[in-house]
């Protein structure tokens, strides 16, 4: 024990005493050939015979040296602190080559980190509740209807909870505007939510309680952290008072969480406080219109619950006609929230990683590079008893250091770049606000470091630990020929390509996207909802009195070209939809009637967007309220109901209730055609759409339409302006500016088309340099032969051929392998393209040229260089 | 022309040099070269210490703690190191030459026989 104790004592000290034993072993081996050498001219040989004698009996001091380091243990340590030390001298001495090799790295480290920490926030991390991954969407499904996720109805709901067995608990939600009362008015969104939803989520209020089954809607609300703090300024006192909302009484009886994020999927946008949701006899009538949460019990699988769930569909199916064609779709609550970014995002993953290995690639042709230089020094040291162990260490702690360097400063890299990624990325992103820098990102990013530093680095270090001492000097070319340069070159251009192709395929779909013919101007467009208080309004005839009160002020206010009070906001996503038919021949059979969208809309509508009216005539100002609705349809409709001829007259059934009779409606006369427009999004063609009249609908609720000639917040401010004049009381919400909402509608494809470009851009960049620096060592390393073909009579010309020639062949054979790797990747990408193939022939052909080119750019200085050479120099030059 | 190198080149067996190299320091402290020169005057110029293995070996025994080295000066004023045995050294000689008597009158009996 104390032995042992004694002898780790003893390696540490060495180990710390390093230079100074290092240099007493020196002069001790020293000392030993001089009292030989003293000896051997005591034993009569001449001074110079005698240390001749002396150095070939004592055989290579490195090796000695070596040996007795080795017998002092610790050797493997000491090895490193040496290595580093060296690698760190190396790279003092090439600051060029270490600021490229370190700079490639931390690129491709700080994209890849930067990427993954979007991909592990979005994606890979739990939703931030109780046993996340326990948590289902349920849907109602109806493939012959086309509605793969639909709400379900207040009956369904309840079936499914109580007949289910898989289910822990079931909460359905609906989203609820309301409007907080006070001197500043503020519209604000809410949910009606069941009892114990906070529950069933597992994150109870910080404050007061979970709703529970005695509550019914006007007793009870629970407010977000924010809102409790904008609004209500952090009042601890606030549980069991009493607060105003749409000009009723409510009482606080909890307070969320800070930081709670709420479910936000389907119609459900983000949400500030929330009511209990009960079920009514009226609302069971409403039709399909609930969220549904469930979490699975213990134990149970999500195919068993989805059995379980089919199962009550069924009956259910067969009890009620109305739900017959209907099943239920079952979705794990990450996948529903977050679906429709994950092909993007991992996309732009696999993306990043053929970057990374791109820079991976150069990093490793920098080293080989600077293995070339090293040759003569390696095989010196080779010669002189290194062992290829020894050499493999040695250049490998090389390429640990650039990686341990490079890593570092591409960590840093990558937390500015996450930062600015978060600013670009698209508002609708779910989950933005988990993307961070924690410690499994940074898992992600040592592990990938290592695997790459580990796989450039063996590389390097396997082909010069190969190097033989003897073949090193004289064949310099042979020896960098073997070292790979023609595999790197090939790799480099297969990868570039293969970046290039995505990003050529994401830029033309965003260009067709951008050229979309809306069918309406959203320039100079302003948008905003009003929502009419039943205390204060009450009647549907005070409704229409005051936006047309509205809408007159409007058009009388500087600056405003026309003003419309309409339903469906440009570019919302939800419309009211319905079926309709020819009132002539309605359908038989089985014959599913064509769905039209159903917008009500007032003269000004049109004039505000732009519309064309192709035939017959809009709105004009009143309409009947008795005799048969007009309507206007779209082409669209016209086209497929009654192709060519003119739809003008003719019948239409609509189904739908008419809301003044509060029956269905009768059949509805058409009194015009109009432009079709792609409102919701740019992306989904425009299907059959009727108008209806808002004279002959009223509604509580409105959509004002503004077009003006300033600028957004202008037009804004004067729709503010007018709604104060008439009602200071009354909040705008989903304030929009229509430009902005047909940026905000490209988000997505505008983000991944940028990231993918600039991936693009930096594999152009990263082929071009290693490329570059593989023909500059081969030219380098052929210079004697090339020398020779100069002096024997080659021309400049023929010289530039030949390097050209191999240039063009290496990125040709890589080129033809990326296209390929490309169009098997491109199709995992089809669902984000609008309007051109997954494999695009332009792109293709676009990003092959691009890469021959580069390859040919890169070869450029190298082969002038080459054919410059003078044969005289080369031939002298070692 | 005389040869001050030893009668014969015969290589230290492998096991045996830490042995040589206790007992040469056993009359006292000695330097490297003054070691590999006394086990050659001790065994009559029969043994040579293999140089390359001499120094691995005072370092391998060093490490063991059976010698210790001390930094001194040569007469020409180099800085060198200086051996001597320590006390469990002195008592592994005495291990090692029993485990040597052995080994050779086993060898012996081994050659001898017919």
């Amino acid at each position: 024990m104390v032995e042992t104790t004694r002898r780790l004592l003893h390696r540490i000290r060495q180990l710390f005493r390093r230079s100074a034993t290092e240099v007493a072993m020196d002069a001790e081996m020293r000392h030993h050939i001089e009292c030989e050498t003293a000896a051997g001219i005591a034993a009569g040989l001449s001074p110079g015979e005698a240390r001749r004698v002396a150095l070939r009996d004592f055989g290579g001091v490195e090796r000695f040296k070596e040996q007795a380091r080795d017998e002092r243990g610790f050797r493997p340590l000491e090895d490193l602190a040496g290595d580093i030390r060296y690698a760190a001298r190396g790279l003092r001495n090439n600051p060029g080559y270490a600021l490229a090799a370190v700079l490639t790295f931390a690129l491709g480290i700080g994209l890849a980190t930067a990427i993954y920490s979007v991909v592990h926030g979005v994606l890979l991390q739990p939703l931030p509740y109780a046993r996340a991954d326990r948590l289902v969407a349920l849907w109602e499904r109806n493939v012959a209807g086309g509605a793969e996720r639909n709400v379900v109805s207040v009956p369904n709901f309840e079936a499914w909870r109580d007949r289910t067995r898989s289910f822990a608990g079931m909460a359905a939600l609906v989203p609820q505007p309301v409007t907080l009362d006070g001197p500043d008015p503020e519209r604000v969104m809410g949910a009606l939510v069941s009892p114990g939803y906070f529950g069933l989520l597992g994150v109870p209020p910080e404050a007061g309680r979970d709703f529970a089954a005695g509550d019914i809607p006007r007793d009870a609300v629970i407010l977000s952290d924010g809102l409790w703090r904008r609004r209500f300024s952090a009042d601890h006192q606030i549980i069991g008072s009493s607060v105003r909302l749409d000009g009723k009484p409510f009482t606080v009886v909890g307070v969320m969480p800070a930081g709670f994020d709420p479910p936000r999927f389907g119609w459900l946008p983000d949400q500030e406080l929330w009511f209990p949701f009960v079920a009514t006899p009226a609302n069971r009538e409403w039709g399909r219109f609930l969220l549904v949460v469930g979490r699975l019990r213990d134990g149970v699988s999500v195919p068993m619950a989805r059995m379980d769930l089919g199962a009550v569909a069924d009956q259910l199916g067969h009890e009620n006609p109305s739900d017959s064609g209907w099943s239920t779709a079952l979705v794990p609550l990450a996948e529903q929230i977050t679906g429709d970014v994950k092909t993007p995002l991992l996309i732009m993953l696999g993306a990043v990683a053929l970057l990374f290995l791109m820079a991976a690639i150069n990093v490793g042709a920098l080293t080989l590079g600077w293995v070339r230089r090293r040759e003569r020094e390696l095989a010196v040291r080779r010669a002189i008893g290194a062992s290829a162990g020894r050499i493999f260490r040695q250049v490998l702690t090389h390429s640990l250091v650039l990686g341990v360097i490079g890593s570092a400063v591409g960590v840093v890299a990558a937390l500015a770049g996450t930062r600015v990624l978060t600013v670009l990325m698209p508002p609708d992103v779910p989950r933005t606000g988990d993307i961070r820098i924690d410690g499994a990102v940074l898992l992600f990013a040592t592990v990938a470091a290592v695997a790459a530093t580990a796989a450039f680095g063996g590389f390097a270090a396997f082909r010069s630990a190969r190097l033989q001492g003897t073949v090193a000097a004289p064949t310099q070319g042979r020896v960098t020929r073997r070292l790979g340069g023609g595999s790197l070159v090939i790799a480099e251009a297969g990868l570039g390509v293969v970046l290039t192709i995505l990003a050529g395929v994401m830029v033309r779909s965003f260009a067709n996207l951008r050229a979309v013919n809306l069918g309406f101007e959203p320039g100079g467009v302003v948008a905003a909802r009003i929502s009419l208080p039943g205390v204060s309004y009450g009647t549907l005839e005070a409704d229409r009195q005051f936006f047309d009160a509205l809408t007159d002020r409007l058009r009388s206010a500087p600056g405003v070209r026309a003003a419309s009070a309409a339903t469906t906001l440009p570019l919302w996503c939800c419309a009211p939809a319905t079926d309709a038919w020819d009132a002539a021949t309605p359908p038989s059979g089985g014959a599913a009637p064509p769905t039209v969208d159903v917008r009500y809309v007032d003269s000004s509508y049109f004039v505000a967007l732009r519309i064309p009216i192709d035939r017959g005539r809009g709105f004009a100002g009143r309409e009947p309220t008795g005799g048969l609705p007009h309507l206007l349809i779209n082409q669209h409709l016209a086209r497929a109901l009654w192709g060519d001829a003119d739809p003008v007259g003719r019948r239409l059934h609509v189904d739908l209730g008419d809301w003044q009779t509060q029956r269905p409606m009768a059949d509805a006369e058409v009194s015009g055609v109009v432009g079709d427009v792609r409102l919701a999004d740019p992306r989904t063609p425009p299907r059959g759409t009727v108008y209806l009249s808002t004279a002959r609908f009223p509604s509580s609720v409105r959509d004002i339409i503004v077009r003006g000639d300033g600028r957004s917040d202008a037009l804004v401010g004067a729709l503010r302006a007018a709604v104060r004049s008439l009602d200071p009381a009354l909040p705008l919400s989903m304030v929009t500016s229509v430009p902005d909402a047909v940026d905000r509608s490209l988000a997505r494809d505008r983000f991944t088309t940028l990231i993918l470009s600039v991936f693009a851009v930096v594999a152009l960049l990263l082929a071009a340099v290693g490329m570059y620096g593989v023909f500059a060592a081969e030219v380098g390393a052929r210079r004697k032969e090339i020398g020779v073909r100069l002096a024997l009579g080659a021309r400049g010309a023929g010289v530039i051929r030949l390097v050209v020639r191999r240039a063009a062949l290496l990125a040709g054979v890589g080129v033809t392998l990326g296209v390929g790797a490309a169009l098997l990747l491109t199709r995992s990408m089809a669902s984000l393209l609008f309007g051109v193939g997954a494999s695009d022939p332009v792109s293709v052909a676009g990003a092959a040229l691009l890469l021959l080119s580069v390859a040919l750019a890169a070869t450029a200085i190298p082969a002038v260089r080459a054919a410059r050479t003078s044969p005289l120099e080369a031939i002298h030059s070692d | 022309m005389t040869r001050y190198a030893p009668k014969s080149d015969l290589e230290v067996l492998q096991g045996t040099l830490d042995l040589l190299v206790l007992k040469a320091l056993g009359a006292g402290p000695l330097h490297g070269w003054a070691i590999s020169r006394r086990i050659r005057d001790l065994s009559s110029d029969v043994l040579s210490v293999n140089q390359g293995s001499l120094y691995p070996a005072l370092y391998r025994l060093e490490e063991r703690g059976w010698i210790v080295g001390q930094d001194a000066q040569s007469p020409e004023g180099r800085r060198i190191r200086v051996y001597r045995s320590t006390a469990a050294g002195r008592r592994q000689v005495v291990r090692e030459v029993e485990t040597w008597d052995l080994y050779a009158a086993a060898m012996r009996r081994v050659i001898l026989a017919t």
